[in-house]
């Protein structure tokens, strides 16, 4: 019986699992694969893919084709939080708020939630502090550099505040869209804040854009005098990150390793823009 | 450089990168996992398809098919779809293939020096002469 339904029902949601470049060609070789085991064991087997897809979605070997949100432009970053905090800012007002009347919300108040979030935000900074890990330049920075560095992690902390304050006003409604908010909001504050943090240990010093094609480097059996991590690269080719899996004496914290203009022909952008 | 120095370089550079492949390939069989060396022998036994190796090894499909694609990113075999006018003559889906690579093959004849019952348990041709 070769067209039971069950074990390719169960393929198809296995395959939700295999990256979508890869999905068409996995499901086309357990499908013929299926076809010959007989169909008494057709869904013990098929249960396999399950497995097989997430290794294959773990294993990717082609990590730049991934389903994310690309972010890797400063930019690009910093319009889509302006939006969502644009949005929140809407969602916040529209919400009803307890022991208010309807309609008195207004830009003030909401600005007055944002700053006191933003004082509240700024007391788990001591603990978000504790997963900074900023990057060891050998080669100091010029001041501009580093100014505008730290104005893009502000910003980016600032543009956040409104989406807090939206899930703190969703916290405060009745009923069980805020039993619901109770539970997940010190949740989704904490990732939020350790979000601003880590994506800015990813990005390049120089342009600030996210670093790309991760490598990694060395075998975890083999740490005794020798370096093991992930090796990141600014696409503008500014200069390579090691971020060490392990801690160690010699590899605390991650290391930037600059680039000068000898290193450009590797990189697809012209010398001239890898300056910013 | 002469053109008889250029080829003898050339040619010591490709038994040094040959040498080296060797080393690496027996250096990595040490770390051949008993399950993928069976699975490697049920290759080089002429069971290349995804469920005859499953049948041959006893092994389940969501063991066998992952080891088949991280052995197939280590270089240790290689896969290969069958042609479809085969497979439409034959009125069946077409099939994806494995063979060893050179590299597999020491790996395997490494990993039989290591696990010796591994040769009994998919007799090879010179086993079966035997």
């Amino acid at each position: 019986m070769k067209t039971e339904w069950l074990p390719h029902t169960v393929l198809r949601a296995a395959s939700l699992l295999t990256p979508s470049d890869q999905r068409t060609e996995w499901l086309k070789e357990w499908r013929s694969e299926l076809w010959y085991i007989p169909w008494r064991q057709a869904m013990l087997a098929s249960l396999g893919a399950f497995r097989d897809a997430l290794w294959l979605r773990r294993n990717n070997l082609n990590p730049g084709t991934r389903n994310r949100i690309y972010l890797e432009s400063p930019f690009l970053c910093i319009a889509l939080l302006a939006t969502l905090a644009a949005v929140s800012i809407v969602v916040a007002a529209q919400l009803p708020v307890p022991h208010m009347k309807p309609g008195t919300l207004n830009a003030r108040i909401l600005a007055g939630a944002c700053i006191g979030m933003l004082l509240v935000s700024a007391l788990f900074l001591a603990g978000t502090l504790s997963v900074w890990r900023a990057p060891a330049n050998h080669h100091p920075m010029p001041w501009g550099i580093t100014l505008r560095w730290g104005v893009f992690l502000a910003l980016k902390y600032v543009l956040v505040q409104p989406m807090m304050v939206c899930g703190f006003f969703i916290l405060l409604q009745p009923g069980p869209l805020g039993r619901l908010a109770n539970v997940g909001f010190c949740a989704v504050f904490i990732l939020v804040l350790r979000w601003v943090i880590t994506d800015q240990q990813q990005r390049c010093p120089v342009c600030l854009r996210s670093l790309t094609a991760p490598v990694q480097i060395g075998t975890a059996s083999r740490t005794f005098l020798e370096w093991y991590g992930a090796e990141s690269t600014c696409s503008r080719g500014h200069g390579l990150l090691h971020v060490s899996e392990n801690a160690s004496s010699y590899s605390r914290k991650p290391q930037w390793l600059s680039l000068d203009d000898s290193w450009s022909g590797l990189f697809s952008a012209p010398p001239g823009r890898r300056h910013p | 450089m002469s053109p008889a120095r250029s080829k003898r370089s050339q040619f010591s550079s490709c038994h040094v990168e040959f040498y080296i492949g060797m080393l690496r390939a027996m250096a990595d069989a040490q770390k051949l996992s008993h399950t993928s060396a069976m699975i490697l022998q049920a290759i080089s036994s002429s069971h290349i398809y995804g469920y005859t190796v499953m049948e041959v090894t006893g092994l389940p499909s969501g063991t066998v098919y992952p080891a088949l694609r991280r052995m197939e990113r280590d270089k240790l075999i290689r896969s290969q779809w069958e042609r479809q006018s085969i497979a439409d003559a034959e009125q069946r889906p077409p099939r994806k293939y494995y063979r060893l690579t050179r590299a597999g093959e020491i790996t395997l004849e490494a990993s039989r020096n290591r696990y010796p019952l591994l040769a009994r348990l998919t007799p090879t041709e010179e086993v079966q002469e035997r």
